[in-house]
């Protein structure tokens, strides 16, 4: 069903344009007026998003289109550059280049008085201009590219205050870590390539494809390019695996997404939540027929594991902004998880509505934040405003975002009516149809995922309770400027079921569902029954324990003092690990290597140089002392014989006598007696 | 125009005569000579690389007449009786391989000559030196012939010798020393080599012993009983004598690029090197070792080059990770980066090991790349330790607030660095890795783990270049001399952007169209790897 | 009769006199007479080794032809003495170096 007609050619071309906007709005606000305001930018982001739209519905369940052009030759290969439109990356295409318009629209007032505002345009320009790229590419090295260019960007964003020592921290840590995950999907593509000779996505992973067509013989893995041991087919999964999880904040590279809260509230709503992260789910989707069974092992366990431990850790943080941090990770585990268990579709209708609720909630949040934060300046009060314990009572004086945040928040805790109960429940059926044929740790995966959406629906209305119920502490704080309430109502909008399917409790009939196939499992009819319910009953009595425990304001759920309330609040202490064993052995390492360097190489030079000298200054001693000392010692007796015999000639008669004497007499000697 | 090549080098020898003979009254004047004939011979490498004929027909590598812009004269012809006639050259010619790096060396002199308007003594000798340096390393990359290669490979130490030793830092004549012997260590060893092939080499169209590097090249031309024979296979101390005179040749061109543990020169050269000298140092003289290791070592000895591709890769990789690793350490600003350059060339002789198309491609892209990024890394250090002479990376704090402009050129050079996709040397790096990866199932000579362990490199250098930019840049403006120090701290000036801007916009244009340089030595490559695996 | 060897002795112990004044007297009159002492040394061994010769008189002659001769070597030697006198104020032959170079 194609909804728009339009010819290969001009998809290219709009999709090229799609793309090249925001790349003009970051070189033109870079290199142009410092003061030039958010309208061209906007006014680029515009157009993209409309463009976009119209690819989408031109593409949207058609066939793809995949027009290249050669990009370099490199020995007798070469290599192309291209676009890969398909369900996939239109998808991502609308849901990038719309959440980004929306974030530009909130940034005009919250951005509003910053010095270097023209930056952040330019910036965000830059990161919209990568996401775009990254998704529409249609080659590994693009891919990868684009990739970490979007990585790149964040690192401008999250350290856009620079002059923040803890911004400045977060930026690197996210972009080494993100570059960890970077040599994971190097290594993927290096192994892609030696295996299949080619980086052309659709040649690999089509149906058919280089990929498909693959076999493994006797533990080799052939292609008709190349072979090598099947171990480098799992470890072409892991690595591209790698990737994702640095990208999309996983189990054990995490912990830069907390940090990165540094950065303005909108860059965190789009790069960090909605956008980005979603990068490393998108990768997998990618190269999903890779994926063999120790793969996706790894990837289920480690998605799990990541929504398991992100949702406690986000239980007891204070911080509003490291709070969605910590969810966002969680929900990624989700996807990441369901990709694992072969439910693709589902994990990218995830994404998609994840997209515009935390989208939402960080909007939202930043809402609260950015009038608290006026708040603070205008009464020149000292105190942390993103601190959820010291807000409270805010839903009287912002009803629009406490609305909004309301809405956002049971779309994350996936209550009915929502677009997150479709896809959250979408995803808990799969995952349970999926255990039924398994056995053991298998068994154990969606009854772990269910305790951790549980837990998702306590801390989110442990945090919607505390900032808004309660007392209010706050006098004269007043709702948001009309752009930013504008977005949030939009953004909420989104957030119900209406956008993805016209039955708010089926799942099935959810339009970005149908877009993709996943693989087949076994379908239970009463799953589809029993599990909303038993799951969505349950939520609702969380949210009222929460309700009775936090409506106080003042009340804690946990003591303080417990091991695993401080467990969860240090953030399972991976920080404090990765410092210890990581960063302090590496500087350790680094030094030691210095040290290496100047005592042993080259010291082991100028000891070269110090002998030489040394082996010179003897030679000089031998030269001076026994060389030159021979000669002078002829010359020296010469000279002493010729004194002596001087003497002998002193001019005396009766000297001379004597001589002549003696010698008469020595030579009578000589020839008489001897 | 068919003598082109001799224009091009022997242009900057005439300025620098004509500088010479000046009175010293003009002695302002000679920076702009200089710069003129850095502009002049950048024009005519841009003609060159416009008429590079890319064809498979011009590769160039072993045979002569593939080669483009042939000069070759009579030079040196000597009756040496019963040892035969001796049999000198002057044979200049290119090909992919060569012409990439002439423009590359118009280009980083021009930035030199921009960088040396901070040399305030000596100014006569310091431009005829200059010049005279150009003038060998652009005779380098042209020659053909060995005896006349070696002539200009000896003529560079020289200049750099007096320029490091007397217009540099505190520790300059140690630093001069070091790296003049280091590299005459090399070079004095590579001369056996060139009089045991000399003797071993016959021109088959005269019946001469010969010092053409392309005849060397045919294992047909080897007398049958010499020394470097492939067929003799003769043995000195125990080894083959063609490993040996190949590892001999690759430690002589090594010690240049420099490769783990020769590389100790570096760091002090650099250091007390003033900012032009430390650009050309970096932008050029690195490559001619890279240059040589193509040209000669694998070119003349492809068998021992195959035999030792293993040992050859290991040094690329513990150059990649103990550089980086090092440059992690230092707490001088310029120590950094010339710890960086050995981290990167590692890179180059990871991809030459390799063997494959794709490494070899990216190891001269990343010898192009590196060029013009080094030596905007220290044009940049040497514009801050000219306004404040300090280099020390715990001195300074929050620089971005006080120069901006120079700020975002630090952050391009330093992301494109780091490999950023977008900037050359990433693809060069990636490609350089990609190669290496594959080079056991094409040609079986590197294991995969190699290239595996090379990309921590690239890991390494985002933690070093990036808790550099954190600690010096970001922030709160504090610097060590305060308030001084802040009236000196002036932003880029209009000569300093004429310096970075083409630099940054190289880097961009290789990393985004790397065909401007694949293109036009893909040809080389191709024979270059045909005539290496065959 | 007187053994040949009597004359003998004393004749060489005439010389070594004569040479001992020679070499060491301090005033060249002395040492003049130390050359008279070794000349009638040379006269005394004539006289006496004349006896064994067939030629009767050989030795007698040569004799008186040596007193001769010495006496006409003294008075040049006195000559010289007195010469060296008046050149140098003294006739201590140590002090009179002259020769050397």
């Amino acid at each position: 069903m194609e909804l728009l007609e339009l010819s290969d050619n001009n998809l290219f071309l709009l999709s090229l344009a799609a793309v090249a906007f925001p790349l003009l709005s970051f070189l033109i606000v870079l290199f142009g007026k410092k003061n030039s305001g958010p309208a061209f930018p906007i006014l680029n982001l515009s157009v993209s998003f409309i463009i976009s739209l119209s690819v989408f519905l031109a593409v949207w369940n058609a066939t793809p289109v995949h027009p290249q052009v050669e990009w370099f030759t490199l020995g007798t290969k070469v290599y192309k550059a291209g676009i890969l439109l398909n369900n996939l990356s239109v998808l991502m295409m609308l849901l990038v280049s719309g959440i980004s318009l929306l974030v530009h629209i909130y940034s005009i007032s919250y951005m509003k008085g910053d010095g270097n505002i023209h930056k952040y345009w330019a910036y965000l320009g830059l990161f919209c201009f990568s996401m775009m790229g990254l998704v529409i590419t249609d080659s590994l090295l693009l891919l990868y590219m684009f990739w970490e260019l979007v990585g790149f960007s964040s690192y401008l964003l999250i350290g856009f205050w620079f002059t923040k020592e803890a911004a400045s921290q977060a930026a690197k840590k996210a972009f080494i870590m993100n570059r960890i995950g970077d040599l994971g999907f190097l290594t993927g593509i290096m192994i892609i390539y030696t295996q299949f000779g080619t980086f052309d996505l659709v040649a690999l992973f089509d149906s058919g494809g280089l990929v498909d067509s693959s076999s493994i013989i006797d533990s080799m893995w052939i292609s008709s390019h190349s072979q090598m041991p099947v171990v480098w087919l799992s470890t072409a999964g892991l690595a591209f695996f790698i990737g994702a999880i640095a990208k999309s904040a996983q189990f054990p590279l995490h912990t830069w997404l907390p940090d990165a809260m540094e950065g303005p509230t909108s860059v965190s709503s789009l790069i960090h939540a909605a956008t980005m992260v979603a990068a490393g789910v998108f990768l997998l989707g990618r190269v999903y027929p890779l994926f063999d069974s120790i793969s996706l092992n790894v990837i289920t366990i480690i998605g799990v594991l990541t929504a398991f431990m992100a949702a406690t850790i986000a239980m007891t943080q204070n911080d509003i902004k490291r709070i969605l941090a910590y969810s966002t990770i969680s929900q990624l585990g989700f996807m990441v998880a369901a990709m694992g268990i072969g439910a693709y579709g589902e994990s990218l209708f995830h994404l998609t509505t994840h997209a515009f609720f935390k989208c939402l909630l960080f909007l939202a949040a930043g809402a609260v934040i950015h009038q608290l934060h006026h708040y603070k300046e205008h009464h020149q009060l000292e105190f942390d405003h993103q601190d959820i314990r010291l807000m409270g009572g805010l839903r009287k004086q912002m009803p629009l975002a406490f609305l909004t945040m309301s809405v956002s928040a049971a779309a994350l805790a996936g209550l009915p009516l929502t677009s997150g109960f479709l896809s959250k429940d979408a995803l808990l059926i799969s995952s349970f149809e999926w255990a039924q044929g398994y056995h053991g740790f298998k068994k154990l995966v969606p009854y772990i995922l269910t305790l951790t959406s549980w837990l998702t629906v306590f801390y989110i209305a442990r945090l919607i309770i505390k900032v808004f119920l309660g007392k209010s502490r706050f006098e004269g704080i007043s709702e948001v400027p009309s752009a930013m309430s504008t977005v949030l109502i939009v953004l909420a909008c989104c957030s119900f079921f209406l956008l993805f399917s016209i039955n708010p409790f089926s799942f099935e009939s959810s339009w970005v569902l149908r877009g993709f196939s996943s693989a087949g499992v076994k379908r239970f009819e009463n799953m589809h029954l029993t599990v909303p319910a038993i799951v969505n009953i349950i939520s609702i009595v969380i949210i009222l324990v929460a309700f009775k425990l936090y409506r106080k304001g003042e009340a804690k759920a946990f003591s303080d003092r417990g091991f695993l309330y401080r467990f969860s609040n240090n953030a399972w202490y991976f920080d404090n690990a990765y410092n210890l064993l990581f960063v302090s052995s590496l500087e350790r390492l680094s030094h030691l290597s210095s040290r290496f360097d100047i005592l042993i190489i080259d010291g082991l030079v100028n000891l070269i140089a110090r002998l030489m000298n040394m082996l010179s200054g003897i030679s000089d001693w031998f030269d001076r002392n026994i060389v030159d000392g021979l000669v002078n010692g002829i010359a020296a007796f010469a000279g002493k014989a010729g004194k002596f015999s001087r003497l002998f000639q002193n001019g005396k008669l009766q000297h001379y006598l004597i001589t002549m004497v003696s010698l008469v007499i020595t030579f009578f000697i000589i020839t008489y007696f001897i | 125009m068919n003598n082109i090549l001799s224009i091009l080098i022997f242009l900057p020898l005439i300025a620098a005569l004509a500088i010479i003979l000046m009175p010293s009254g003009f002695k302002e004047r000679f920076k702009y000579i200089a710069l003129g004939t850095s502009v002049v011979q950048f024009f005519i490498t841009i003609v060159i690389y416009i008429n590079f004929n890319t064809s498979a027909a011009f590769a160039g590598i072993n045979i002569e007449s593939q080669f483009q812009l042939i000069e070759k004269v009579s030079w040196i012809r000597l009756d040496l009786g019963s040892i035969g006639k001796l049999e000198i050259d002057y044979f200049l010619g290119i090909d992919g391989m060569s012409m990439p790096f002439l423009m590359l060396s118009a280009l980083v002199m021009f930035v030199a000559t921009l960088a040396s308007w901070e040399i305030k003594t000596n100014l006569k000798a310091f431009f005829a030196l200059l010049l005279l340096l150009n003038t060998a390393v652009m005779g380098v990359f042209c020659s053909l012939d060995f005896f006349l290669f070696y002539i200009f490979y000896e003529l560079m130490l020289l200049p750099l010798y007096f320029l490091i030793g007397m217009w540099g830092g505190v520790r300059r004549e140690y630093a001069a020393i070091k790296f003049f012997l280091y590299t005459l260590f090399g070079s004095v060893f590579m001369l056996l080599i060139i009089i045991g092939l000399y003797f071993s080499v016959l021109n088959p169209a005269t019946g001469n012993h010969t010092f053409n590097m392309i005849l060397m090249m045919d294992p047909g031309n080897y007398l049958g009983s010499s020394i470097f024979s492939t067929v003799a296979n003769q043995n000195v101390l125990g080894i083959s004598a063609r490993l040996l005179a190949f590892i001999v040749l690759f430690i002589a061109f090594a010690i240049k690029v420099p490769i783990v543990p020769f590389h100790t020169w570096l760091p002090d050269a650099h250091v007390e090197a003033p900012t032009p000298v430390s650009i050309i140092l970096a932008g050029l003289l690195l490559k001619v070792g890279g240059y040589g290791i193509l040209r000669v070592c694998y070119s003349i000895f492809p068998d021992a080059a195959i035999q030792s591709a293993w040992w050859i890769g290991l040094i690329g990789v513990i150059s990649i990770i103990y550089g980086a690793l090092n440059a992690l350490a230092q707490t001088d600003l310029k120590r950094l980066i010339a710890y960086s350059s050995v981290s990167h060339m590692g890179f180059v002789i990871l991809g030459i090991a390799s063997g494959t198309t794709e490494g070899v491609s990216g190891a001269m892209l990343q010898m192009i790349s590196h060029g013009g990024l080094s030596a905007m890394l220290f044009f940049l250090v040497g514009m801050l330790y000219n306004r404040v002479h300090d280099r020390e990376i715990a001195n300074f704090r929050g620089l971005a607030l006080v120069m901006p402009q120079f700020t975002a050129f630090v952050m391009i050079a330093f992301f494109a660095s780091l490999g950023l996709p977008g900037f050359s040397a990433f693809m060069a790096e990636a490609f350089s890795l990609i190669g290496a990866f594959t080079s056991q199932d094409v040609n079986g000579l590197l294991p995969r783990w190699m290239a595996i362990g090379g990309s921590v490199g690239i890991l390494l250098s985002a933690a070093y270049f990036l808790w550099t930019l954190q600690r010096m840049f970001f922030g709160i403006t504090r610097l060590k001399g305060g308030d001084e120090w802040l009236s000196r701290l002036k932003d880029v000036s209009v000569r300093e952007k004429f310096a970075l801007v083409p630099l940054a916009v190289l880097a961009l244009a290789l990393g985004i169209f790397p065909s401007l340089i694949f293109n036009k030595m893909n040809a080389s490559v191709l024979a270059f790897i045909e005539m290496i695996s065959g | 009769m007187i053994p040949i060897s009597h004359f003998m002795l004393i004749s060489a112990a005439l010389f070594c006199i004569g040479l001992y004044a020679v070499l060491t007297k301090r005033n060249a009159i002395q040492v003049l007479i130390g050359i008279e002492f070794m000349i009638n040394a040379a006269v005394l061994n004539f006289v006496a080794l004349g006896r064994l010769d067939k030629f009767a008189g050989g030795g007698q002659m040569f004799a008186l032809f040596a007193i001769v001769l010495a006496a006409a070597g003294v008075a040049v030697a006195l000559a010289i003495i007195l010469n060296v006198y008046k050149h140098f104020r003294t006739i201590n032959p140590a002090k009179i170096d002259t020769l050397k170079d």
